[in-house]
């Protein structure tokens, strides 16, 4: 049964050697000179970067990014739904829309709880390391 | 059989998804928010009714994705059992953050339904989708105190340790397709039987088809996460994971083990010695689990360090293949399940009153709470496995079957030394309610559904201790795996 990974091994070797041989014509090729300025930029006919990638990230961009994946999820099913649709009939339609149901309640929940705005109004801080954050909040209007 | 006849077999799991979203929607409409608990509830025993009336025989399910037999409905019970006492007492655990209770308990069902499908998993592709969509509930429940800094911790250490664990059994379940050419497990064994020459391969994706279940059971060396996640996690969902996934785990591993490395006739598949490997873990993860739980000062430390040497006292059993191990094991989570869902609820009425769950909170308790530190002390006997309780009967039924196949007698050995040892932090507790005084005297009021939740969990430990035979007549009769 072994050699049933004979082309595995033949696949990651040839691999190997291709990532090299790129290597070595790259070095033989290249300029030799001329590696400052504009060529060392991250985008050498774009904006100029300010500061490092590095920086905290509010954590509402994270959940902005969910509830995008739960739409981008949704529409990329509905797109092989749609082509073979006709050829499947009421069953489909039955499995699509319980399917939909379900992100539709996700959608209720994400709505309800305020995450679809930027500013939460509705958040309550239980006890713990927040708790003074919230007193602090209620004192200052 | 085909998908859509399969869900004629499948209503218990299609109620309990209604059940999960209508809750979901129930929560978010201000008029019927209060409602959603009792709603739950109904559903639960809804689930419970339709799983007592599905036929008995075993079929597969979904071109054998899954399957439905009276193996699977025995795990199903313990399940439901599990998680019905868990949603009747989150809310009265005072630690729980009630703005979020609806969540808890929606979550807590959607990891009784990933329970359901990993305890009738036949399928590689569906044993890890039910593996994940356990684990990933559990990450966010143990996280669900948001503003609790333990809590973070656990659910951080939890969703590390999960995602390495499931990676490296991937990882054997991508050797085990390599092999066979096929995700089914027993056409995994048929390929496996044909096998000549080295089994180098078979041990390897069987020592990682090991790690993902090891670490679902908090076997050692698969266990640095069990203490940290059971002390910081919300005690409710502690009490849940020691018993219900712990279970489910051990459901898996009896199938894929019985259905995949063995041919069936007692023997191990490819002559792969993975049994001497299962006794060697089991006696280190006993002895490790009540070793380290000496010294403990924290209950929920302790019980998470006991949760492990019984995740050993099972795992014994294992390695002699044969229908009387599962039996032993299934009889074992009966009582496992009511003294451990027990002590954890004593636990959490015990911190109810001193806001921590430090052993020196509980001294004097016999004197102030006799009823209470009575429970407690059935239920650490009971854990110990001493007589007349159902702890001692479980025990009892797994020491017989080494003895019985004459096979690891080593083993036993360990295990009852083990178990002299168990008895000296178990009695730590005991020590502390009944032979030390306290300044504080003022008796604990535990709400009467938590104090009728222990009652009830305390009824079948004592009864099973003295009339165990209709239990393990359904024990004999779930034995039909498909």
């Amino acid at each position: 049964m072994y050699q049933n990974f004979a082309p595995i091994i033949i696949f990651v070797t040839i691999g190997l050697l291709l990532a090299g041989a790129l290597f070595i014509v790259q070095s033989l090729i290249s300029p030799k000179f001329n590696k400052g300025g504009e060529k060392l930029a991250t985008y050498e006919c774009g904006e100029v970067p300010e500061g490092s990638a590095w920086i905290k990230f509010n954590i509402r961009f994270y959940v902005i990014a969910l509830v995008f994946i739960i739409f981008d999820v949704e529409v990329i099913f509905l797109y092989p739904w749609a082509v073979v649709y006709k050829s499947l009939g009421l069953v489909a339609f039955v499995e699509m829309m319980i399917f939909l149901l379900i992100l539709v309640a996700g959608f209720a929940y994400v709505w309800v709880k305020d995450d679809l705005n930027w500013v939460k109004l509705s958040v309550k801080y239980g006890k713990g390391r927040y708790s003074e954050l919230a007193a602090k909040e209620e004192s200052s209007p | 059989m085909s998908n859509l006849l399969s869900l004629s077999d499948y209503l218990p799991e299609m109620i309990l998804l209604g059940v999960i979203l209508i809750a979901i929607v129930m929560d978010l409409v201000p008029a019927t928010k209060r409602f959603t608990k009792g709603f739950i509830l109904v559903g639960l025993i809804l689930v419970a009714a339709f799983l007592y009336q599905g036929d008995t025989s075993a079929s597969s399910l979904f071109m054998g994705m899954s399957a439905h037999d009276p193996f699977g409905t025995f795990f199903k019970w313990l399940f439901i059992i599990a998680t019905f006492f868990v949603v009747l007492i989150a809310k009265y655990d005072d630690g729980m953050d009630q703005s979020i209770a609806a969540e808890f308990n929606i979550l807590l069902l959607i990891v009784m339904f990933g329970l359901f499908l990993m305890a009738t998993a036949t399928n590689l592709v569906m044993v890890y989708l039910a593996i994940e969509t356990v684990s990933i509930s559990s990450y966010i429940l143990a996280g669900m105190l948001r503003n609790d800094i333990k809590s973070n911790e656990a659910s951080l250490k939890y969703v590390i340790f999960g995602a390495f664990a499931s990676g490296l059994m991937l990882y054997g379940f991508s050797w085990l397709y390599g092999l066979s050419g096929s995700t089914d497990l027993t056409i995994i064994r048929d390929v496996l039987m044909t096998q000549e020459g080295p089994v180098f391969v078979v041990y390897i994706s069987i020592l990682m088809v090991l790690v993902g279940i090891g670490y679902k059971l908090s076997m050692v060396p698969f266990h640095y996460w069990t203490p940290d996640v059971y002390e910081g996690a919300p005690t409710p969902l502690t009490a849940y994971l020691s018993v219900a996934p712990k279970a489910a785990g051990l459901a898996l591993m009896i199938r894929f083990f019985t259905m995949t490395f063995t041919d069936g006739a007692g023997e191990t598949v490819a002559n792969v010695d993975w049994t001497v490997l299962i006794a060697v873990l089991s006696a280190i993860t006993m002895t490790v689990g009540n070793l380290l739980a000496l010294r403990q000062e924290n209950v929920k430390r302790l019980f998470a360090f006991s949760s492990i040497a019984h995740a050993g006292y099972m795992l014994m059993v294992i390695p002699v293949i044969s229908t009387d191990s599962s039996a032993a094991i299934m009889f074992y989570l009966v009582p496992y399940l009511f003294m451990n869902l027990g002590a954890f609820f004593v636990a959490i009425a015990v911190s109810n009153h001193t806001g921590s769950y430090d052993l020196a909170g509980w001294k004097g308790l016999g004197k102030r709470t006799p009823l209470l530190a009575a429970l407690m002390v059935i239920f650490l006997v009971s854990l110990t496995g001493l007589p007349p309780t159902a702890g001692f009967i479980g025990k009892v039924y797994l020491f017989s079957v080494l003895i019985k196949h004459q096979q690891f007698y080593w083993l036993a050995v360990v295990a009852v030394i083990n178990s002299v040892i168990a008895l000296f932090y178990y009695f730590r507790i005991v020590r502390e309610m009944y032979f030390t005084d306290s300044d504080d005297t003022e008796p604990l009021r535990p709400h009467p559904i938590l104090t009728w939740s222990i009652i009830s969990c305390v009824i079948p430990v004592l009864v099973l201790g003295l009339y165990w035979s209709p239990v393990i007549d359904w024990v004999t009769a779930s034995l039909k795996m498909f």
